[in-house]
């Protein structure tokens, strides 16, 4: 930098007289930290939330699911296969096959539809984080017929430890002399699952895999294998999923993550951004106050101005004191905005009275993440912001008549 | 040759009574060395003059030439110009209030050289010359109004210039500053042969300059005795 512009720089900021708090710069600082502070508010939470339902999505999930191809469900020799073939393949860290099937539970006059999954709770590790979330009771499921719920589902049907309830499987119904009467079966709950997605925390039930099968009539008989991948695989998991649909000669329908998940990402991508835009324009609008500030200060300064002139001090020199005494209270006042903006995320993830709609947001948790892009694109938008908006009044600067002003002042 | 020569200049204002015209073809010739008063009643055209001389104001028509060199006030490098060959002192000081005396002279030097370090180096041996070495660390409102245009003589010497245009310098300062200024100017005429062009009310200064003219009417006449 200019070495006349950076002495004048030192000067302004120690300055005996603290210029920077002068009436007029005060509502500039004032406007930047709290236009910067919202837009920091609102990015930190979306990145959040954002992070934190991918982490549950790809937690709860595994990340590859395995159909068959037709309409009915994998055998044991198809099991077999898979297992045998993904084991050889050096993403794979696990696979687990498991019986799923929508089934109703009832306690006394309380009913709620829910997804069951029968799944191999004994295997050392399955590709659904299925133990870790598991935060009360045992995820033991060796008591006869025993199963873990969803902490809401358990909620709703007031349901507590140790209680029973009905599973109730219209899809098993029999034929009787009074009509159809759907597969019955009583439960104990030995174990409350808690993974934040409102989804499966309030539709989930866990039983062993082979109770499952017995009740459902499905010997043998598999709805799907999950697969875990590597964490370096992960994010290539629709492109591993096509290429063994292939391999396997599409005897299989191979899904991943991506695929169930990919336009929900994108939609919060896109809506992050949008959000970005809108709230930008808040710093725009309190770019205004940089627009007063400065000019206000060019008219203050006008005799000095004028003296510098004269003693040969060129406009340009001049311009680039004026841009860089506001470009370093920008600096301080975004910087400051952004600290602001991640305590007051900070604090509205850490209180209580207010939590999303878990319905309609899938987490009740308003989660923080604020990372170094963010940090930096909101820096670099608002600095670029406030500099365009400084060199507005800038021009006054070669439009002063030195001999005017000797002769006012 | 002259140091400055003006040619027929000539300049007026739009007020809103009419055009006013300050000066009417003004010509004079300064040599290097000299010390020259220009005097005249209050609204004469003193200061237009000086300030179209040193290049800090536009003239309708007419010509400047420094050292046989015409020069525009529309000219690119004005700025350096000024900085290098023309030194200023007003009739009020016009020190930079956030600056201390010795960063004041420094100004100049520094807006030339960039070298902050030697801009002070001088500025300081200015300032013991000048008799100000102790306030050099002083604001301008630490300093008496005598000070404080002793100072703002120094800053108009940081870069030695060929010519110092002093409009009314002793306009603001009682009769014992006044001299004492008056003195400091001479004697630097004297010892480093400074050209100082003055304008002033005070015709006993005026006489003390080797050359004397009086504007009026914007035309401007020798009156030297």
């Amino acid at each position: 930098m200019n070495k006349i512009v950076l002495f004048f720089l030192k000067k302004y900021i120690s300055s005996p007289k603290r210029e920077w708090l002068r009436f007029d710069s005060v509502f500039m600082v004032i406007g930047i930290i709290i236009s910067v502070a919202t837009l920091t508010v609102a990015l930190s939470i979306f990145e959040g939330y954002e992070t934190v339902l991918k982490k549950t999505i790809l937690g709860v999930n595994s990340h590859i699911y395995i159909f068959n191809a037709s309409e009915g469900n994998l055998t044991s020799q198809d099991v077999e296969q898979i297992e045998n073939k993904l084991q050889k393949h050096e993403g794979v860290e696990n696979t687990s096959a498991l019986i799923i099937t929508p089934a109703m539970a009832a306690n006394g006059n309380r009913i709620k539809g829910s997804i069951v999954r029968g799944i191999d709770w004994e295997q050392q590790e399955l590709p659904s984080k299925y133990k870790k979330y598991v935060l009360e009771g045992s995820w033991k499921l060796d008591a006869e017929n025993s199963a873990v719920l969803g902490y809401k589902l358990a909620k709703e049907l007031d349901l507590k430890l140790g209680d029973t309830f009905k599973l109730i499987s219209p899809m098993n119904s029999k034929v009787t002399p009074m009509g159809l009467k759907p597969k019955e079966e009583t439960f104990s709950l030995v174990g409350l699952y808690r993974s934040g997605m409102y989804d499966y925390d309030s539709k989930f039930i866990f039983i062993d895999r082979n109770v499952m099968a017995e009740f459902n009539s499905m010997e043998n008989e598999f709805t799907m294998v999950e697969v875990k991948m590597k964490p370096e695989w992960i994010e290539r998991a629709d492109y591993i999923a096509y290429v063994w649909e292939h391999e396997f000669d599409y005897q299989y329908q191979i899904s991943s993550w991506i695929d169930f998940n990919s336009n929900l990402f994108a939609l919060l991508k896109m809506e992050k951004w949008v959000i970005f835009i809108i709230l930008s324009f808040l710093i725009l609008i309190a770019s205004f106050n940089v627009v007063s500030s400065v000019s206000t200060s060019i008219i203050e300064k006008r005799t000095e101005l004028g003296i510098l002139k004269a003693f040969g001090a060129s406009d340009k020199i001049l311009q680039k004191i004026f841009i860089g005494k506001t470009l370093i209270l920008a600096l301080l006042s975004v910087s400051f905005g952004q600290i602001l903006g991640v305590l007051i995320a900070e604090f509205l993830s850490w209180q209580k009275f207010f939590v999303l709609k878990g319905e309609v947001y899938f987490l009740e948790e308003i989660n923080v993440q604020f990372g170094y892009l963010s940090w930096i694109i909101i820096l670099g938008v608002s600095m670029l912001i406030v500099f365009a908006a400084a060199l507005i009044p800038l021009k006054n600067i070669s439009k002063l008549n030195i001999t005017n002003i000797i002769r006012k002042a | 040759m002259s140091l400055i020569r003006v040619e027929n200049l000539k300049k007026s204002y739009n007020e809103a009574s009419g055009k006013l015209e300050v000066l009417r073809g003004v010509d004079l010739e300064i040599q290097s060395g000299e010390m020259i008063a220009i005097t005249g009643e209050s609204g004469s055209g003193k200061s237009t003059l000086l300030h179209m001389m040193g290049m800090l104001d536009s003239y309708d028509s007419g010509n400047i030439y420094y050292s046989g060199k015409q020069i525009n006030v529309k000219d690119k490098d004005l700025n350096g110009f000024r900085n290098k060959r023309i030194g200023f002192v007003f009739q009020s000081h016009y020190l930079l209030e956030d600056f201390t005396a010795e960063e004041n002279v420094a100004m100049p030097k520094f807006l030339a050289t960039k070298d902050f370090k030697k801009s002070v180096i001088d500025s300081r041996k200015l300032l013991k010359t000048l008799d100000l070495e102790d306030r050099r660390l002083h604001y301008p409102n630490q300093l008496s109004g005598g000070e404080q245009q002793r100072v703002a003589v120094a800053r108009s010497l940081i870069n030695s210039p060929e010519i110092i245009f002093a409009d009314e310098p002793t306009g603001n300062l009682d009769s014992k500053h006044s001299d004492e200024l008056i003195n400091l100017l001479m004697d630097l005429n004297k010892k480093h042969g400074q050209t100082f062009v003055i304008a002033t009310h005070n015709q006993e200064i005026a006489n003390k300059m080797d050359r004397c003219f009086i504007l009026e009417n914007g035309i401007l006449k020798e009156t030297t005795k």
